[in-house]
């Protein structure tokens, strides 16, 4: 070896600044404040939060004998989520500790679900898809996640989707939002066709595009069009249709929606 | 089907190991020679959005524009050798006679007028898209909807009968289950993925890429893990980013070696491609000529060893841009300048003898920025390399071990101060190493419990394994 790598002084030449930022809070002590006071659904919550699978179909069970389905759902499982995202969001967790808890909290969400008496009612319907051409979906994989541990019902239609199968999805199931990703400048071409199909047929709805090449200025080029650079922006672009807010006002307002502003 | 496994190192020591000069060198195209003294740079692009409307409409953009802007710059700039990479766009492959085969003949007419003219060395690398789809089936007569599988081996053809020089892919063998294991945090699951069914994948496929390349009197470049490891350092990103810890995206680097040697294995020759950052690894272990990316390909996505990949290239590349206007010309025209004028320091340094100097200069910026780069230094990349080929034929077995080794190095410096980490990369780490620890020695037992553990996730077909 001509040179002792070691030797060199590496924080004259770069700086970890995730490691100067590197928080200490321990998510225990940021959870205290969020996690509910009924023990049942205080467990589910901590079970989601802390990643637990192997239990939380028992512990949904037990809480079953004297809550409600809907109650376990929202205030415990749900709310679970709320702290993981919470804790996302502060970087002290990373994107798989939400999948996993996404993982915990569709285990116990089955076990909920089996016992609602009529359907569940969800905050509102996401449809999603990976533009026709586009193999690539693990983008929109982990957005649809992060809409289920928001309360949206996803279908998912898969990727590699022609225009012709999402505007006829749209039409039959009505969905309040949605999504098209893709991975290259020339699948992305698909979002516009669909954009102008929907318009044909009289539909208008937000429509929510992202992926690698997908840039802003090429989504608010077409109607509907509203970017999402993040898959973590979704709910929250989505919780504005829900709102009742249209495209129009979505994408008039996306920098405040994006910064928590509005 | 036949393939020879690496039984030593193809360099004595890390030491031995420069850019610009392979132990296996190639010769091709209109004057190319790779590994042997110069460092080539190899340009790559994307057409605008709408030019895939027709054929006529993306010749125009791939021909009259881009390959010709490309030429006239390299001329311009007295660059005495060029190469241009065509990643084929999803029209290509999916109806490749009607679109690939003009974009390919144009390309090859343009770099031919130059050559002639000029005297410039020059050729085209074409990487034809894989678009295969694992729910619908990875092998002939499996996907009845798209066929996929056939298009993509149809891509190849054409290619080499219109006019490439080198042809690539980056294929998808096992990302179904990579995928569902990088957003997890799941070693095992991606070693099973991208080490074990992205092994076998490969070697089905390159088999006949070898073949075909050998009848058609074509390169046979090699096959990045674009769609595994690529992912996960993306997704790892800077020091911004939380998505997925740096400490994880390095292992799955070192395990990605693994599997894209096998292309190697069965006899392609290089230049690998340049978004296959676990090239240094391979090159220590075949000799072959690699094509690396790092500052240079800022405007495709920002790495954490911009200077450090550099090291061990033969080729220098921008990863790919947009073609659209710069003030300094098109955008192929500017990043054509870096990438050249990076070569033209390398070669200059290699006439001044200097080139081992500028290599280590190259390490030393970048060697402790995260771990991925730590591993990826000359000198642990072959360290890599050697725990890959002691642990013999099989593919499960050598990726585990390019796993661990580089979980291992990373593990030492960091217990030595030099290469700092934080809480969540340290944390991980350790897992990687308990969980890689805790799998079994033989590969039948580690695919039995595999298949078992991850029958359930989306679009995994063990048939398209053949398993």
């Amino acid at each position: 070896m001509s040179l002792d790598f070691d030797a060199v002084n590496a924080d004259k030449i770069l700086i970890r600044y995730d490691i100067v930022v590197e928080s200490s809070e321990k998510p225990e002590d940021i959870a205290k404040q969020y996690l509910p006071e009924n023990q049942f659904l205080r467990q589910i919550a901590q079970d989601v939060m802390n990643l637990k699978s192997k239990d939380i179909e028992k512990h949904v069970s037990e809480a079953l004998e004297t809550l409600s389905a809907e109650e376990i759902i929202e205030k415990g499982l749900l709310a679970g989520m709320d702290i993981v995202a919470e804790l996302y969001g502060r970087g002290i967790y990373y994107l798989p500790h939400v999948m996993v808890a996404s993982d915990a909290m569709t285990r116990g969400t089955k076990v909920a679900e089996a016992a609602l008496s009529g359907e569940r009612k969800y905050k509102g319907v996401v449809m999603m898809h990976a533009a026709e051409g586009d193999p690539h979906d693990i983008g929109k994989n982990i957005a649809a996640v992060l809409l289920k541990s928001n309360g949206f019902n996803v279908v998912d239609l898969g990727k590699d989707i022609l225009v012709d199968t999402v505007v006829d999805e749209v039409q039959k199931q009505k969905p309040d939002v949605l999504t098209g990703t893709a991975l290259m400048t020339t699948t992305m071409s698909a979002f516009s066709r669909i954009s102008s199909r929907l318009k044909e047929v009289g539909v208008e709805l937000p429509f929510i595009c992202a992926g690698g090449a997908v840039n802003r200025e090429y989504v608010e080029s077409y109607d509907m069009g509203i970017y999402s650079a993040k898959a973590a922006e979704g709910p929250g672009l989505a919780n504005k249709a829900i709102e009742g807010w249209d495209w129009k006002k979505i994408r008039s307002n996306w920098d405040d929606i994006i910064n928590g502003k509005a | 089907m036949a393939t020879t496994k690496y039984t030593k190192m193809a360099y004595a020591s890390a030491d031995e190991m420069v850019f610009g000069e392979a132990k296996k060198p190639i010769s091709y195209g209109l004057g190319i020679k790779v590994g042997q003294g110069l460092v080539i740079p190899e340009i790559n692009f994307a057409p605008r959005p709408g030019s895939e409307k027709s054929p006529e409409s993306l010749t125009k953009e791939y021909v009259d524009y881009i390959a010709t802007d490309i030429m006239n710059r390299a001329v311009t700039l007295g660059f005495p050798a060029v190469q241009l990479e065509n990643e084929w766009i999803f029209q290509m492959s999916n109806e490749p006679e009607k679109f690939a085969k003009p974009v390919v003949a144009g390309q090859k007419a343009v770099i031919e007028k130059f050559h002639d003219q000029y005297g410039i060395a020059c050729a085209v690398r074409h990487t034809c898209a894989d678009s295969r789809l694992h729910e619908n089936g990875m092998r002939y007569g499996q996907d009845k909807t798209h066929n996929y599988p056939e298009k993509m081996m149809e891509s190849f053809e054409v290619a080499a009968e219109a006019g490439a020089d080198v042809i690539s892919i980056e294929s998808v063998g096992g990302k179904e289950i990579s995928d569902f294991a990088v957003v997890r945090q799941d070693i095992r699951g991606w070693l099973f993925g991208i080490g074990y069914l992205g092994s076998i994948d490969m070697e089905w496929l390159w088999t006949q890429i070898v073949d075909l390349a050998k009848r058609k009197n074509v390169i046979a470049g090699g096959d990045t893990n674009c769609a595994g490891a690529n992912t996960a350092m993306f997704m790892a990103g800077g020091y911004l980013d939380k998505d997925v810890p740096k400490t994880f995206s390095a292992v799955t680097r070192a395990i990605a070696s693994a599997r894209s040697l096998v292309a190697f294995e069965c006899g392609a020759t290089g230049p690998d491609k340049d978004c296959g950052y676990e090239g240094p690894i391979l090159k220590a272990i075949s000799g072959n000529p690699i094509c690396q990316e790092g500052k240079g390909a800022q405007d495709a996505h920002a790495d954490l060893m911009g200077n450090l990949i550099a090291a061990t290239c033969d080729m220098w590349s921008n990863e790919s841009v947009e073609y659209h206007p710069e003030f300094g010309g098109s955008s192929v025209q500017c990043w054509l300048g870096v990438i050249g004028y990076e070569a033209a320091l390398m070669n200059a340094a290699k006439q001044m003898k200097q080139d081992k100097v500028l290599r280590d200069i190259y390490v030393a910026s970048d060697r402790f920025r995260g771990a991925e780069p730590y591993i990826l230094a000359y000198d642990n990349a072959y360290k890599i390399g050697q725990a890959i080929i002691e642990a013999g034929d099989s593919y499960y077995l050598r990726a585990k071990a390019a796993g661990l080794k580089a979980a291992e190095l990373i593990r030492d410096s960091n217990n030595k101060g030099k290469l700092k980490l934080n809480k969540q990369e340290k944390d991980t780490l350790n897992k990687i190493i308990t969980d890689l620890n805790s799998l079994p020695d033989e590969e039948g037992k580690f695919v039995d419990w595999a298949l078992k553990e991850y029958k359930d996730v989306p679009a995994f077909n063990p048939k398209n394994y053949e398993l």
